[in-house]
């Protein structure tokens, strides 16, 4: 990842949200992105520019635009119809997103779109969100992956969950799930303090 | 045989490039069932050895040629539903209410400054009241702001009438039964029409009342009763025994009647004049 004086940084034409820019590079701000907030709190996770990757929850895609300076494309999937509007004109300018309208419950209704990813991301907010990412894992190349493990962030909105139980029990659950599923657990955290009640957890695909 | 977006693969492994229009394109995606137990996604390989794009950079920009008009296709749908207009013009009658109520206050606040003998007993807590009386205050200001806000409460009314008329049109049963304002306000509040006709009766009779709900299911409190369905006047002039009983009665036929608006978008008098009747029996003490 690009930093400049500890700012996280990506490389590409600015204006897509009034964020900053520095030296000409746009300010990717960790309290507004899960991603760059994970990217703060963790040095080791990166992109690479041959990468492929597969986004769910596209939202107004500004972090999608963020993602897209590093990668070679990027396949976006939202859900609801305003912010979708929103992801078509950041789409617009930037040719390597191809957006796409699609519950990431039903993974099925847009599969034909899609090609296989080296890295799946994940940020919505539905109750099964191990579900949804595990439904996801025939997306994902064979293989180890271009940066050696990295294959699926999970960003949990513990609240979408179950909000009967608290934040942890949800993210113990979680973890369980996808060890479940096969992918081993990277490395989960708190957000904090940049969201609260979300957590990230990077997985890695063991031998398939 | 997998079917992709630009071509399928039959049993034998051979790639069929399907050709078209982007629109030909996405109409035959939105026609296909995909089994994901047997899907394998296309990979690299399988788009070079197609032989239908020349680079990676033509696969990409036909591939959103499709995936755009996918996208406004759902943006265009979610927009020319009949209820999108009513929803925002009930969000817009519920913020010009809070709007007017903060004004009011301002403007009773102000008046009591130029006119130290006004006193807070006379308001009796009405600003229809107080409002004739700041008109004519001796501040020319604030006449001028008492009569803009004036104007904003002859608009929420009027406002107020064509949401009752629109949803008279757009969910006519739901409409009929607790009066078209309340029904508008109990979609607006559901996210939309189709959305409302999904739901369960015991949702529809807890909209609005979330906060109560989700401190119900965190274990502090009992479940809450009813929420925008509470400002119907049969439940609210309901004799506090039975309140619970004829706003889950009612929201149970609101359900129903939300599924008739939408799927079938007239009224019916069968199911209303019955479902009138059971509503009405038991606010007047019968049982279910």
């Amino acid at each position: 990842m690009i930093r400049i004086d500890g700012q996280l940084v990506s490389r590409g034409s600015g204006g897509v949200y009034n964020e900053r820019m520095v030296k000409g590079y746009r300010v990717w701000d960790p309290y507004r992105s899960k991603f760059a907030a994970l990217c703060m709190l963790d040095e080791s996770v990166d992109l690479a520019d041959a990468m492929k990757v597969l986004y769910l929850g596209a939202a107004n895609g500004t972090t999608v635009s963020h993602v897209a300076d590093y990668v070679d494309c990027v396949y976006a999937v939202e859900f609801a119809p305003r912010p979708l509007r929103d992801l078509l004109v950041v789409a617009e300018k930037r040719k390597n997103i191809v957006p796409i309208a699609g519950d990431a419950t039903r993974p099925d209704r847009y599969a034909p779109f899609l090609e296989e990813v080296d890295l799946l991301y994940q940020d919505v907010a539905q109750p099964d969100q191990a579900g949804i990412l595990i439904k996801h894992l025939p997306f994902l190349k064979q293989g180890v992956g271009i940066d050696g493990g990295m294959r699926a962030i999970l960003m949990l909105k513990t609240r979408s969950v179950d909000v009967r139980r608290t934040p942890d029990e949800v993210f113990a659950g979680t973890i369980e799930r996808l060890e479940g599923a096969g992918l081993s657990i990277l490395k989960s955290c708190w957000l904090e303090p940049y969201h609260h009640d979300h957590a990230a957890i990077v997985c890695g695909v063991g031998e398939r | 045989m997998t079917v992709y977006w630009c071509g399928s693969v039959d049993d034998e492994g051979v790639f069929v490039p399907s050709r078209g229009s982007p629109a030909e394109l996405l109409a035959r995606v939105e026609s296909l069932k995909t089994n994901m137990q047997v899907f394998r996604p296309l990979t690299a390989d399988l788009i070079e050895g197609s032989g239908i794009f020349p680079d990676r950079a033509t696969y990409i920009r036909q591939l959103r040629e499709v995936t755009i008009l996918q996208v406004q296709g759902v943006i265009e749908a979610a927009a020319s539903g009949k209820d999108a207009e009513l929803l925002q013009m009930v969000r817009m009658l519920d913020q010009m209410d809070e709007v007017i109520n903060l004004l009011s206050e301002r403007l009773v606040e102000w008046y009591q400054v130029t006119n130290p003998a006004f006193s807070q007993k006379g308001r009796q807590g009405s600003v229809k009241r107080v409002l004739p009386k700041i008109r004519r205050s001796r501040s020319r200001p604030l006449r001028g702001m008492a009569d803009e806000v004036e104007g904003l409460i002859a608009a929420r009314t009027s406002l107020a009438a064509d949401v009752s008329r629109l949803a008279a049109q757009v969910i006519p049963n739901t409409s009929e039964l607790v009066g078209g304002l309340v029904a508008a306000r109990i979609m607006a509040r559901a996210g939309g029409l189709e959305k409302l006709a999904r739901m369960p009766g015991s949702s529809v009779q807890v909209i609005g009342a979330e906060a109560a709900l989700f401190s119900h299911i965190r274990g502090n409190s009992p479940s809450p009763k009813h929420g925008i369905i509470f400002q119907h006047r049969r439940v609210h002039n309901a004799p506090r025994e039975v309140r619970g009983r004829v706003a889950r009665v009612l929201a149970a036929k609101l359900a129903i009647a939300a599924r008739i608006d939408f799927y079938r978008g007239e009224a019916d008098p069968g199911f209303l004049s019955s479902a009138q009747a059971l509503i009405d029996g038991i606010a007047g003490g019968g049982s279910v």
